[in-house]
């Protein structure tokens, strides 16, 4: 197997009574994609809020690259290397692509000034063309445009770049192709393959198994706050990724599972 | 603040058309009356307008980051009244005396912050309870009577309510206090690295904290910032006039908020200008000021200024409809 980047070991978490993570536990190696699949309220979305700081999880370990880490934040997350594009947008419309690019990490002169620091708008400026360039987002756009004036596949491709520009290691897309057409749900795919072209890894999170089988290297289903499957793509088939899901006749692929 | 191109989306922001709106309002009035642009008339805004306009200052970044605080009229009020009430108690010197009520205000800005963002309670009903403790507290301990206010002149009285002449123009100093908060607030907002967190906390909140952006520590510091101009403006009042009245204040929250959103900064956050606060503070001052001038009966104000203001807003949805459609 490749090196190992990300390993999730037992993670557990409730919201009051709903216990929505039971015992997760998966590894994510380098230069994979690997898509968490399960239907609405299987635990995907608390899964990776866990893994990218957005609250702690109640109980359970995370290794970056094989070192055991904390992370009690979105930025401990980012300081690791770990990139997430949340499902409900990860953008702020009214701030224009540049400024939503650097949004955290703004390069600033007079660094001293702390929170008061001037920002540094030509660099901030000249950094966003060079990477919407680079990213090789095919229409042209204006880092100076404001994101409300984005189409819904622009914003994605926004946000996936960011991800991309600042060397994650990992980087986590929750249901990036949510309300996207036909060719804007292309060019994320594209997106995908590009970042694990460059070396990333990707944790895939959506609905759509045709997408899955598109691109991804293994999947992971979750049901009920539990990982029920996992298999390598070239092993499996749509259907039975489909049936794990709805989990018709559930007993006899987890045999089937535990076999491989 | 967003960074727009200049040129053509300069002309077609917010700020530029009420700006259009305040030359042609300040037109109408000057050809209304002859008495609308003479020194005493100019004197008499310019002594009024920073009062509320260092009030819309705080308010418009609280705004752009998302929320509001209908108790800054209140505050307004029980600062000075602390302020004077320990001066004239002899438990306090007026600079010790000033301090406790800056601290006063700081501690009424913590507590809105804080029950707002980690309790979760709208800002609309904290600042509404806020209104009623503090102006209750005023009322409380002046038994409803106004004081008599620090009327000899020392350091403080110069500094916050001092006055200069220019030719047949009288300023007060709390004109340079405007002058300056206005620069320091436009700088933070449009250039510095805190402005670009206060916009995209308003505009979207989860997307700013996922970026590792403190949203809570922002906002209770611009509840605290709010709450302090709003004691500020009310001891430079009060120095003003030589009296600080519990009463002082009433509908001053409603005032500002009316000047932030005149000038185009959106109640819903994201988008706050402060060129265009400065523009609707002038605004409503000289629409209060001029109606009085042309005649306007005075039981009949309010239906004038709230017909502008209602006028305004609806231009700001249309421009704003065009803009995205364009
Ligand atoms: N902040 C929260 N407070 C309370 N319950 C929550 C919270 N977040 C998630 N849950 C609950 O935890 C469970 C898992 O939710 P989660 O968002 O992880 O599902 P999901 O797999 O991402 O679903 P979807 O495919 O619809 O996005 C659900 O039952 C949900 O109601
Ligand atoms: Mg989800």
């Amino acid at each position: 197997m490749v090196q190992e980047v990300l390993r999730l070991q037992n993670l557990q978490k409730s919201f009051g009574s709903v216990r929505a993570l039971k015992n997760a536990s998966f590894t994510l190696g380098e230069g994979e994609v690997v898509a968490l699949l399960g239907d609405n309220g299987a635990g995907k979305s608390t899964l990776i809020k866990a893994i990218s700081g957005v609250f702690p999880v109640d109980r359970g370990d995370i290794y970056v690259r094989g070192q055991k880490v904390s992370i009690r934040s979105t930025r401990d997350a980012m300081d690791l290397g770990i990139e997430t594009i949340h499902q409900d947008t990860s953008l702020a419309p009214d701030l224009s692509i540049a400024r939503n690019l650097f949004l955290g990490r703004e390069p600033v002169n007079l660094k001293w000034l702390g929170v008061f620091a001037p920002l540094d708008l030509a660099k901030l400026r000249d950094a966003a063309s060079a990477l919407l360039k680079r990213v090789g987002i095919s229409k042209k756009l204006d880092a100076d445009a404001l994101v409300s004036t984005l189409s819904g596949g622009e914003r994605q491709s926004i946000a996936i770049s960011r991800a991309m520009q600042f060397a994650a290691k990992v980087i986590i897309l929750d249901e990036p192709t949510n309300n996207l057409g036909v060719e804007e749900t292309h060019g994320v795919l594209r997106f995908v393959k590009e970042v694990r072209a460059a070396g990333h890894s990707v944790l895939l999170i959506t609905h759509n198994i045709h997408h899955v089988f598109q691109v991804a290297d293994r999947i992971i289903v979750m049901r009920r706050g539990e990982i029920v499957a996992e298999q390598t793509v070239a092993d499996t088939d749509l259907l039975t990724v489909e049936s794990i899901i709805t989990g018709a006749d559930m007993s006899a692929l987890l045999k089937e599972t535990r076999a491989k | 603040m967003p960074v727009g191109k200049r040129g053509s989306s300069l002309v077609r922001s917010p700020q530029f058309s009420s700006l259009i709106i305040l030359i042609v309002l300040l037109a109408v009035f000057a050809i209304a009356d002859a008495n609308f642009l003479s020194p005493l008339n100019i004197s008499n805004m310019m002594a009024f307008l920073p009062e509320l306009g260092i009030i819309a200052l705080g308010m418009t970044l609280l705004l752009t980051a998302g929320e509001f605080d209908l108790s800054v009229g209140a505050v307004f009020g029980l600062a000075p009244v602390v302020v004077m009430l320990l001066v004239q108690n002899g438990e306090a010197s007026i600079g010790v005396a000033l301090l406790a009520g800056l601290i006063l205000c700081v501690a009424i800005g913590a507590i809105n912050g804080v029950i707002v963002t980690k309790i979760g309670i709208s800002s609309f009903l904290v600042t509404l309870s806020m209104l009623l403790v503090v102006r209750g507290a005023a009322l409380y301990i002046t038994q409803g009577f106004p004081l008599k206010s620090w009327d000899q002149p020392g350091f403080f009285v110069t500094l916050l309510a001092g006055s200069f002449n220019i030719g047949s123009f009288r300023f007060y100093t709390s004109l340079w206090w405007f002058v300056g908060l206005s620069l320091l607030a436009i700088y933070i907002l449009r250039y510095a690295k805190l402005g670009n967190w206060i916009s995209a906390i308003g505009s979207n909140r989860n997307a700013a904290v996922a970026r590792g952006v403190p949203a809570d520590a922002v906002k209770i510091c611009l509840f605290i910032l709010t709450s302090v101009l709003a004691g500020l403006a009310g001891m430079i009042s009060a120095f003003r006039i030589s009296a600080a009245s519990p009463v002082a204040g009433t509908g001053y929250e409603l005032e500002v908020i009316a000047m932030v959103v005149v000038g185009g900064t959106a109640l819903t956050g994201g988008r706050g200008t402060i060129l265009g606060t400065i523009v609707g503070a002038l605004m409503l001052r000289s629409i209060r000021n001029g109606i009085v001038l042309i005649g306007v009966p005075g039981l009949a104000y309010n239906i004038f200024v709230g017909v502008i203001i209602l006028a305004m807003l609806i231009l700001h949805a249309l421009l704003q409809k065009n803009a995205a459609r364009g």
